[in-house]
């Protein structure tokens, strides 16, 4: 089959396949960063409070999980959903296994790994926000969940665009990962059809530049947001 | 200028042109230095100041203009793009070896002790025997005031022990001449007496010096010559009683009215 | 409880982490030689060079370090030109391929932190180098170098222990390392967290320990960030 015919979008043709696997990568990919952004927030919320016990779950949680390769964290995540469902099944009479559907496993282990990752990004951008805006909030009479939405919200979010920006291409490449799930992303479908056509390297190159691809717009959506976010901020001469 | 003349300068610069894209920061500027003169630049900033200085010794390159240190003239070529460039980076090197530059910002080497600062470029550039540079640098140290403070990171150290120990680093070289950018602007107030006292008696032992400075006092009472550039052209030049007392220039005489207040 | 069962699985990852350790050592080594040419080529001046070098760090960056690993196993093996070539004795090989593979990855990220570091020397040092007459090699190895590399330390040891978390990876072009032992010894005992267990703890001592050596090697080279003692 050449390369046009196998890539392309007719009856014998993978271009639908790939791109339908590029879906679902930015799917579970943003699937995984919100959990990543619920996780480091509170993370985060827990390592500034001040309260040393939930510091230190905290700290141990992100501890963990930035020492172990994501592909381990996504089998666990996986196998152990998977066990841990059937075993809830078994309890109410059921039988034989029951599978965690390959997007909510990838999803939580990408998230639980983010999570990680952004608890500090989210604790360096509220560190970041000048305690004199805080303090003018309080003396306005603000109260503290009105200044959250109001004040720390927007700018945490604006301190920590960049950090996430990084994050979010972190969770791209980790979502490949959720391949081994049989989920049907871009990485999984470049090998269903690398092994159906015997052409492992047009697919995995095709794969590549789709995640290239994906990356490249991301930047510029990423970008965008930036400039946005920061407008009207850092005028001053530093 | 005859070459046995200029021989008997230690430093000449003549016609130095200066442009960063469209803005002409030198646009023609000449001074003669001899063996143990000490000469006051002075000038509002954008004056060109301190790329003058950087000219000597190619920090930044002139466009025109030729400067010669110690009756070697520094070789200049034209680039494909018009651009002027130095002809032998050897010989740049060298003269650069032959300079010693004291910067506003004392530019210590933050990874290697003071000592070590002192004996690097003499040893490297200079290829002189380690255990001669080492007890000519603890020497220097002594003389700086900073004797005890040989084994100490630049960070551990004031501003004013740095400059000093920038000093004591460009003398480690034995330079023909002293370059100084502004060596007190960066300084607290009260640091700034030790290093000019330093300065002071560099000057006293005939070190030939060129100084960019806003200390007014120090160039009135230090300085052989001062030399007042305004917006890049020399405005006036003689030594400081005549000058302070009696300038023809306007500009020179507004200028230290300002300086006072 | 099977303490038994615990210690057998504890000795075959152990075993496995020579594959790991192996695998990983070697990409970081390479890694950083390919690394620097990218980085003199990026920082060179010469157009087509700075462009297949921003290229390089584009592609090797962006792309998800599986999909590098399959085309450099799977896919260039396809080919009956590199199975006749020179190569061909090296690139059977699933270590020396995957090997290659890590090395190329992980060439990228550093050479990003090597560009980082050296764009973080001041710049007032440099130029103190200068008006004393350095230049060239000199005050590269001098003055740029030594600077540069203390900059490196800590986003250096991040990248060093992210490829320790990479070699996971080669347990899917059929390496015995730790990670595809412990699914094998999943899948013959059907026992699902014991040996991910055990494999999540022996990688995370071995990442703890590299930490502590880079710390170590940091306040080594840095005493003159430290406070005075004296």
């Amino acid at each position: 089959m050449d390369l046009l015919t196998a890539l392309g979008f007719g009856e014998r043709g993978w271009g639908p396949a790939l791109l339908y696997g590029a879906v679902m990568t930015v799917l579970v990919s943003i699937a995984g960063l919100a959990i990543g952004a619920a996780l480091g927030s509170l993370v985060a919320w827990a390592k500034l409070s001040g309260v040393r016990i939930a510091a230190a779950i905290g700290g141990g949680y992100a501890a963990i999980f930035r020492g172990l390769p994501e592909l381990l964290v996504v089998y666990f995540v996986y196998f152990g959903s998977s066990a841990t469902l059937t075993g809830l099944d078994h309890l109410l009479g059921g039988e034989g296994f029951l599978g965690v559907p390959g997007f909510a496993a990838g999803a939580l282990a990408v998230g639980v790994i983010s999570g990680s990752y952004q608890a500090e990004v989210f604790r360096g951008a509220f560190l970041a926000i000048a305690k004199g805006e805080l303090e003018a909030a309080r003396a306005v009479g603000m109260g503290r969940w009105l200044m959250f939405r109001r004040i720390i919200g927007p700018q945490v979010l604006r301190f920590a665009l960049p950090g996430l920006g990084n994050l979010w291409q972190v969770a791209l490449k980790d979502s490949s990962l959720i391949s081994v799930t049989g989920l049907a992303e871009l990485m999984r479908t470049s090998q269903v059809a690398a092994g159906s056509t015997h052409q492992p390297f047009t697919f995995y190159v095709a794969g590549g530049a789709l995640y290239l691809a994906i990356t490249s717009i991301s930047d510029r959506v990423f970008e965008f947001a930036e400039a946005r976010a920061t407008r009207g901020m850092r005028r001053e001469a530093h | 200028m005859p070459e046995s003349e200029s021989d008997s300068y230690a430093l000449t610069v003549s016609g130095l042109h200066k442009r960063f894209g469209s803005l002409e920061v030198l646009k023609g500027v000449s001074l003669l230095a001899r063996e143990g003169d000490v000469i006051s630049i002075l000038g509002s900033s954008g004056s060109g100041k301190s790329t003058l200085l950087r000219c000597i010794n190619l920090l930044e390159t002139p466009d025109e203009g030729v400067v010669t240190v110690a009756g070697e003239t520094i070789l200049m070529r034209k680039t494909r793009d018009g651009r002027s460039a130095p002809a032998d980076r050897r010989q740049v090197d060298r003269i650069r070896s032959e300079l010693g530059m004291v910067f506003q910002n004392f530019n210590l080497w933050s990874h290697m002790t003071i000592l070590d600062n002192l004996i690097e470029a003499p040893i490297h550039v200079q290829k002189r025997p380690r255990a001669e540079c080492v007890e000519e640098a603890r020497a220097l140290l002594d003389k700086v005031g900073i004797g005890d403070k040989a084994n100490f990171y630049p960070t551990h150290l004031s501003g004013g022990q740095q400059q000093r120990a920038a000093i004591a680093r460009a003398l480690a070289m034995r330079p023909k001449v002293m370059l100084f950018d502004e060596p007190t602007s960066a300084l607290d107030p009260e640091l700034v007496g030790e290093v000019l006292r330093v300065m002071r008696s560099l000057a006293d032992e005939g070190r030939t010096m060129l100084i960019v400075t806003h200390e007014m006092g120090f160039a009135r009472d230090v300085s052989d010559r001062i030399i007042f550039l305004h917006q890049g052209l020399v405005e006036d030049e003689g030594p400081p009683a005549e000058l302070f007392s009696n300038s023809k220039s306007e500009r020179f005489r507004q200028f230290i009215a300002n300086e006072r207040t | 409880m099977d303490l038994a069962f615990i210690w057998t699985t504890f000795l075959r990852l152990i075993a496995a982490l020579q594959v790991t350790l192996s695998v990983w050592a070697l990409s970081v080594f390479f890694g950083a030689f390919i690394a620097a040419g990218v980085t003199w080529m990026r920082g060179s001046g010469i157009k087509p060079a700075e462009w297949i070098a921003r290229a390089y760090i584009f592609v090797f960056r962006g792309a998800p370090l599986l999909v590098q690993l399959f085309v450099v196993y799977y896919g260039l093996s396809s080919f009956p030109l590199v199975r006749a070539s020179v190569f061909w004795p090296f690139l059977r090989d699933a270590f020396n391929c995957a090997t290659l593979s890590c090395a190329l990855c992980t060439a990228a990220y550093q050479s990003e932190i090597f560009r980082g570091a050296l764009a973080g020397v001041p710049h007032g040092q440099v130029e103190a180098a200068r008006a004393c007459g350095m230049s060239g090699f000199l005050l590269f190895r001098r003055v740029i170098f030594p600077i540069a590399l203390r900059q490196a330390l800590p986003a250096y040891s991040t990248e060093v222990i992210s490829m320790v978390k990479a070699t996971a990876l080669v347990s899917l072009v059929t390496l015995w390392d730790v990670m595809s032992v412990a699914l094998k010894i999943r899948n013959d005992t059907l026992v699902t967290y014991t040996p991910l267990l055990i494999a999540g703890a022996i990688y995370f001592v071995v990442n703890y320990l590299i930490a502590r050596a880079f710390i170590f090697i940091e306040q080594w080279l840095s005493p003159h960030l430290r406070a005075r003692s004296a």
